[in-house]
């Protein structure tokens, strides 16, 4: 039994971990480390689509935090300041690699825009008829400032005022970030399926 | 309400629907749609589950922290174990008496080999009776140590007490070794080594009843 395993079997606090860390302590290094890893993993990956480059921010994103944790306060939750880490990294790299990033202030896509309907969306409601597959490549196919917003909220299961932290914007910015979000993803699975359907 | 004004409202809408939203979609097929829809992709979100990175991840991590200088094992795993043990608060005192003891065994050792080297003109017998040093036993018996290890880790105390008592014996002959050849240097080291083991042994019991 490895150090970090042994802190998590003894229920060691993160709070505790962090202190520890502080002071140097490897096992309360490691064991925060496993304590985020797959959440903070799954973040870049869905945001990269792209295994190497996901491990290559996961651990830049956990390097990032670790050198700089004799300053947490504890203002925030550790798990907070840890995704907005990864956040950051994740769309500094994408800018980087000259892919489009979309602000993260309002967008100036129209209404009209946003709610365009596809081929076949009028058809049959989605509900039942989502698959993990169709779904994962859905969201590889958003503009990366809505994909960071859309996984925060609907795959992680933050709260709007923690991701308002998390990527730099208001709360309101927020919402319709995730609402746009949802509605391009519902687009693209009607796409998806017409263009299945349509296949012999 | 309008479909233009259901849709406005409809990214601040966190489940609950009031009474005219409600209206509207019952009569709107449309907007019930649309909303069936975003529940839907909401639902199926929350079932992605997270994966796992490989563990060279961790390795490279490790490795740049321990480069940076960011990790500290030794010590300071030493000090946080002990800090986070109340019953072991002032365990950290133990080395310093075993260093202590170490010391004090090397003056009076050095104070009694001058004071052979001075009566030496004196003794006509060199050999010093083994009955009248310390008998190992005597100080085993009473060695703060043994309580310790007893109280902690009751299993550990036979192998702790053996290996005690082998050092105690090896600081004896040692001591009657360097009585009997003041001026000579091999005697004198092993009995350097002597009291340098019972450290070693007091510091390895100490690592070991640890929490």
């Amino acid at each position: 039994m490895t150090g970090a395993r042994k802190l998590q079997g003894d229920k060691v606090s993160e709070a505790e971990a962090i202190q520890r860390a502080k002071q140097g302590d490897a096992e309360a290094f490691e064991a925060l480390y496993h304590l985020h890893k797959r959440r903070v993993y799954s973040l870049c990956l869905r945001m990269t689509a792209n295994t190497a480059s996901a491990e290559e921010f996961t651990q830049e994103a956990f390097l990032q935090l670790f050198r700089k944790i004799g300053t947490f306060r504890g203002e925030s939750a550790f798990s907070t300041w840890l995704h907005r880490m990864a956040v950051n990294v994740v769309l500094m790299q994408l800018r980087k690699k000259g892919l489009p990033v979309v602000p993260l202030e309002e967008t100036l896509e129209t209404d009209e825009e946003t709610h365009k309907k596809e081929p076949g969306a009028d058809d049959v409601r989605l509900a039942g008829s989502i698959d993990r597959i169709q779904l994962e490549h859905a969201i590889a196919n958003l503009p990366p400032g809505y994909r960071a917003v859309f996984l925060l909220h609907d795959v992680e299961g933050y709260e709007h005022n923690e991701i308002a932290k998390i990527v730099g914007c208001s709360i309101g910015n927020s919402k319709s970030q995730l609402h746009k979000a949802r509605m391009r993803l519902r687009d693209l699975l009607k796409t998806s399926r017409a263009e299945k359907a349509t296949k012999p | 309400m309008t479909c233009e004004e259901f849709e406005r409202v409809l990214p601040e809408l966190e489940g609950g629907h009031n009474l005219e939203q409600e209206e509207h979609l019952r009569t709107c097929s449309a907007c019930a749609d649309l909303l069936s829809d975003l529940n839907a992709i909401e639902q199926n979100a929350r079932l992605l589950g997270d994966q796992e990175p490989s563990p060279r991840v961790w390795n490279n991590i490790e490795t740049a922290l321990r480069r940076d200088g960011l990790i500290r094992q030794p010590q300071l795993q030493l000090v946080s174990a002990t800090l986070h043990a109340p019953r072991w608060r002032f365990a950290w005192l133990v080395p310093i008496a075993a260093a202590l003891v170490y010391g004090v065994g090397l003056l009076i050792m050095h104070w009694q080999v001058s004071t052979q080297v001075a009566h030496q003109g004196r003794i006509t017998n060199p050999v010093v009776e083994s009955s009248t040093l310390q008998s190992p036993s005597v100080s085993i018996s009473e060695d703060p140590m043994i309580k310790l290890v007893a109280d902690e880790a009751p299993g550990m105390r036979a192998s702790y007490e053996s290996n005690l008592r082998a050092v105690e014996a090896y600081i004896h002959d040692a001591e009657l070794a360097a009585r009997n050849n003041p001026n000579d240097e091999i005697s004198q080291q092993h009995l350097t080594n002597a009291y340098e083991q019972r450290a070693m042994v007091y510091e390895m019991a100490m690592h070991r009843v640890l929490p």
